[in-house]
């Protein structure tokens, strides 16, 4: 700067600036300001298409929709504004309204933000607080839980243990907690010595998340076979949650945490030549969308552009279609398949059912393109239950219409959710595909 | 004051506004007809900028010095219109660090505080500043809202007994034996609240004194009493965009110069301006390569203007005056100070006095000045009040701010309404009855809207300047009808009609300039929305020979169908 001598000599004295600082005060620092999302709002023409798909404001009156909650809030407010409508936190986080915009307008992104300032501003000694932080650490509680599996699950099994739930922290007793596997998809991949197979060409980074290690393992193991069976490395790195149901409840540092840690880790391995293939397609959201929606770390985007959910993965880079087309299953009950909304939003819903109809012994049925109502953490809240299961009442009857009693779907919420509403027993696509090819 | 002397004051922008209110308050019996509705001209025209005095503290420092202490009377009086986002004077590399010690020389000589910040404080201010951005002068300019400003002003001269008649047109300056005597008055719609399709009236106000306040339309009036007055309107472009790229007032740190300055102004920002003399205040060509200037200068200070979304451009004429014989070729170079013109001293015209040039910013003094004369005409010691007495919805306001939600609404929603309505939003917010959104985009209730009505009758565009409804990016396009829809069932459909028609014939013209991108396709939904629902393209309801007997019920066509 050329100038530099003179801006000491040119600053005035204090008394003289107080009136100009008192106007500056109200700014933070760069560093401490949320994201400015108001230029999001020059895509919106208000064509209300987001609240049309909103699955909370068809059941919620007291829910202001999608538009309000992003665009119209975000352009409605000045740097010094921190207040945000507590509506934010009645979104279920379902991101149909980011698939409905025919604008572009970064509705989850908006929501997110929002949803992180609002939390941050609320007391964290209150109730719908602490309840919301243990739901979105889910992951943390799974890994003490399934040490002892058989214990945590009769106790969470117990009814004292639900009603103890419900009345002290808001988490509804009409559920079944998910049952923890007597061994974690981990603790198999250790024992079995890793992948069967070394590659230098054909490997993958696998991201299985909190459920499929503690809950549902084969799902996991699926997806190691099935991918080995196409000669593929896959590695199962250290890795935390997600952070799908912290960006849900506006736990952003919570979620940046985990974030960091993940992205640090399968960074490495992409420099490898690894790419990163998740089971769930929240997770895979997560990594795709959200990650480089909130966070700025080193090689973000680069995660990003290198997250593939597992059977995209192997339509993109395996013949999976002729594979499969060349098989059959025998005595294979009728599914009754239902495509998460995540997976909608990568445009990911019509690839299990495009696939599977090639597959001869199966019988494959779309229950239609309503969202099962669960949303990950939402319809575990005592207050959000009942809206939980109208928004799913569409899918369970779809379900009841459908020709079989299986459910098929890639999100372990949704199958919690097709399983509550049906008493039907749930599977995901790899099980299937694993069955069929190895 | 028994038998108070009557003043006319022609004009309802922020001067005449002001006039009518400081005179009233010294107890003098007030008319006042605007031809339009308030703010009218130049007033409804302009950027928005609470002067700090710092454009003006190296040319014209006798200007800045009055805008440094108007503006601190303003955020006093007329809180509920500003918002002190502070300015910057920014310098780019290839501006002179000359100027830049000029600047900061000038404001100092004109006791207008100033901060000097490096380049990375300044960015941190404000991020969407360009990154090679050199250093800037922090000074305390402002935004406020010219439209609330004056129709509170008109608001507390009505309290203090006043006569406010809009869309009032001066017919004719009435003048007998070298003096001014009233005016003849041609009401569009009676006098009054306004009524759309009500027949209009003509009347003669006769007055003690007749104050003329109308600004670039100052030639006009005094061509009707026979005096010649040279204003020189100069017109400048604005450009107003979607959202605010900036919270803080920058002005580029150079002499002069077109496109030199942003302000956010409510939800948006506004781009400005030009600076080039016209004929006629009201017809001038308004183009398109105005609007593109300002875009592509102002995108050096702030890249972001480039890829963002703008909603409208509106163009406004400034009241230059300067006194004949000065001859300045450029009208940049016009002072901004104004001048009172006794037509008895000057014209051997007595009755009457004219007030042109200055600005916005020191409406207040440049009232309180015309008021003195006016005093000293009729021998009254009353004082100048105005400096002190908080406009209507500026008392007290501070300890609303704490009740903010206290009216059932949304918190972006709440703040903006007790924002807008400050002191008032009590009396206007609480409603038995529902009171939804009705325009989403400035999240304006029914109760808001109801209240603008309540002042103004059928005048649509009279509400949207109170209460900032259809001013959002649908530009109306979701919200117009459900405005005049307000207006059922007091008055008839053909009277909502009407009001509807030309509420969103005055928000499609302010978008002619910003047909691409975003406002394009908003543009086109709003389009396809209104014909569908409303048929507004093609109504044949507005046909007043419309044969509705030539219509079968469809009652027999649906039983000869039934037979096939």
């Amino acid at each position: 700067m050329s100038n530099d001598q003179h801006t000491d000599h040119d600053r005035l004295s204090s008394e003289q600036t107080a009136e100009v600082a008192t106007a500056e005060t109200t700014v933070p620092p760069s560093d401490e300001r949320t994201t400015d999302l108001r230029p999001g709002a020059d895509n919106c023409y208000k064509c209300t298409a987001c609240d049309t798909s909103c699955p909370v404001a068809e059941v919620d009156d007291e829910f202001p929709g999608p538009k309000f909650q992003g665009p119209e809030q975000w352009r409605l407010k000045r740097s010094e504004d921190t207040d945000i409508d507590d509506s934010i936190m009645s979104c279920s986080n379902c991101m149909r309204c980011d698939s409905a915009c025919p604008s572009g307008v970064p509705l989850s992104q908006m929501h997110n933000t929002a949803r992180g300032e609002y939390v941050e501003g609320m007391s964290k000694l209150s109730r719908e607080y602490v309840r919301n932080r243990i739901l979105a650490n889910y992951g943390r509680l799974a890994r003490l839980g399934s040490r002892v599996p058989r214990l945590t699950n009769f106790v969470m099994g117990n009814r004292v243990t639900k009603w103890f739930n419900e009345q002290l922290l808001g988490i509804t007793s009409e559920r079944e907690f998910p049952a923890f596997a007597t061994q974690t998809f981990r603790e198999w991949y250790d024992e079995r010595g890793g992948s069967k197979i070394e590659s230098e060409d054909r490997r993958i980074a696998y991201f299985h998340g909190d459920y499929s290690n503690f809950n549902t393992p084969e799902v996991a193991k699926a997806l190691v076979r099935v991918f080995e069976s196409f000669g593929y490395e896959v590695a199962v790195p250290e890795q935390r949650c997600s952070g799908t149901p912290m960006f849900a409840n506006g736990m952003l540092e919570d979620a940046r945490r985990a974030a960091e840690f993940n992205v640090q880790t399968f960074s490495k391995l992409i420099d490898e030549g690894y790419d990163i293939v998740c089971s769930c397609t929240s997770c895979s959201m997560a990594l795709r969308q959200e990650y480089p929606e909130l966070f700025d770390f080193e090689d973000t985007e680069l995660v990003a552009t290198h997250t593939y959910e597992a059977i995209e993965y192997l339509r993109l880079h395996e013949d999976l279609d002729e594979a499969i087309s060349e098989t059959e299953l025998e005595d294979e009950p009728a599914l009754a398949y239902h495509a998460p909304c995540h997976a909608r939003n990568q445009g990911l819903h019509r690839q299990a059912l495009e696939l599977l109809d090639e597959l001869e012994g199966a019988t494959i049925e779309d229950v239609g393109d309503s969202c099962s109502g669960i949303s990950g953490t939402y319809g575990w809240k005592e207050e959000k239950y009942d809206y939980s299961m109208e928004i799913g009442e569409e899918m369970f009857e779809e379900m009841e219409d459908a020709a079989g009693t299986t459910g098929l779907t890639e999100c372990p919420t949704c199958a919690m959710q097709m399983e509550h509403g049906t008493g039907y027993e749930i599977n995901h696509p790899l099980e299937l595909i694993e069955k069929a090819l190895v | 004051m028994v038998n108070a002397p009557t003043v006319l004051v022609i004009g309802g922008g922020s001067t005449g506004c002001g006039i009518a209110r400081d005179l009233a308050m010294r107890g003098f019996d007030i008319t006042l007809v605007e031809k339009g509705n308030l703010t009218n001209g130049t007033t409804g025209r302009m950027h928005g900028l609470l002067h700090s005095g710092g454009r003006y503290a190296v040319a014209d420092q006798a200007s800045a010095k009055e805008c440094i202490a108007e503006n601190r009377i303003l955020r006093d009086i007329a809180s509920h219109c500003v918002e002190m986002t502070g300015g910057l004077f920014v310098q780019r590399p290839e501006d002179s660090g000359e100027y830049f010690r000029n600047k900061l020389q000038g404001c100092r000589e004109c006791d207008i505080p100033t901060t000097v910040l490096s380049a990375a404080e300044t960015r941190a201010k404000e991020p969407a500043l360009a990154e090679d951005v050199e250093r800037s002068i922090a000074v305390p300019d402002g935004a406020i809202d010219p439209f609330r400003l004056c129709v509170a002003n008109a608001l507390s001269a009505q309290r203090h007994g006043a006569r406010i008649e809009t869309h009032a047109e001066v017919t004719d300056v009435l003048v007998e034996d070298d003096t001014v005597v009233g005016c003849n008055v041609r009401h569009h719609t009676g006098p009054g609240k306004r009524t759309h399709r009500a027949p209009g009236t003509t009347e003669e106000i006769r007055a003690d004194y007749v104050v003329n306040a109308t600004g670039a339309w100052a030639g006009q009036i005094g061509e009707l009493a026979g005096v010649d007055i040279e204003v020189r309107p100069s017109k400048g472009a604005m450009v107003i965009m979607n959202v605010r790229q900036v919270d803080t007032v920058i002005n580029r740190c150079r002499p002069k110069g077109d496109a030199d300055i942003i302000v956010p102004h409510e939800t948006t920002a506004i781009l400005g301006t030009t600076d080039k003399e016209v004929d006629d205040p009201e017809g001038y060509p308004e183009e398109q390569w105005e609007v593109d200037l300002m875009i592509d200068e102002l995108s050096e200070l702030i890249p972001v203007l480039r890829e963002s979304r703008s909603i409208r451009s509106f163009w406004g004429v400034r009241p230059l005056y300067e006194p004949p014989g000065t001859g300045t070729a450029d009208p940049t170079d016009i002072t901004r100070d104004f001048f009172l013109l006794d037509h008895e001293e000057r014209d051997g015209l007595a009755g009457m006095t004219s007030i042109v040039g200055g600005k916005f910013t020191t409406y207040r003094l440049m009232a309180e000045r015309i008021s003195n004369h006016v005093c000293e005409q009729f021998g009254s010691k009353a004082d100048c009040r105005t400096a002190e007495e908080p406009l209507p919805g500026s008392e007290d306001f501070e300890v609303l701010r704490d009740h903010m939600e206290a009216f059932g609404l949304r918190s972006p929603i709440g703040r903006r309404s007790t924002q807008r309505l400050g002191s008032r939003a009590e009396e206007v917010l609480t409603t038995d009855g529902p009171n939804p959104v009705l325009c989403e985009c400035e999240a304006v209730t029914r109760a808001e809207i109801q209240d603008a009505i309540d002042q103004s009758g059928t005048d649509l565009n009279a509400v949207r300047i109170r209460t900032r409804a259809s001013m959002g990016n649908c530009q109306g396009g979701l919200c117009c009808h459900r405005m005049a829809n307000e207006l059922h069932p007091e008055h008839e459909e053909p009277t909502v009609r009407t009001a509807l028609d030309e509420l969103y014939q005055e928000r499609w013209k302010g978008q002619r300039h910003a047909l691409w991108g975003e406002q394009l396709s908003q543009a086109m939904l709003n389009h396809v929305l209104h014909g569908t629902t409303m048929n507004r393209d093609h109504d044949p309801a507005r046909q007043e020979t419309l044969d509705f007997d030539a219509f079968d019920t469809g009652i027999e066509r649906t039983r000869a169908s039934d037979g096939d």
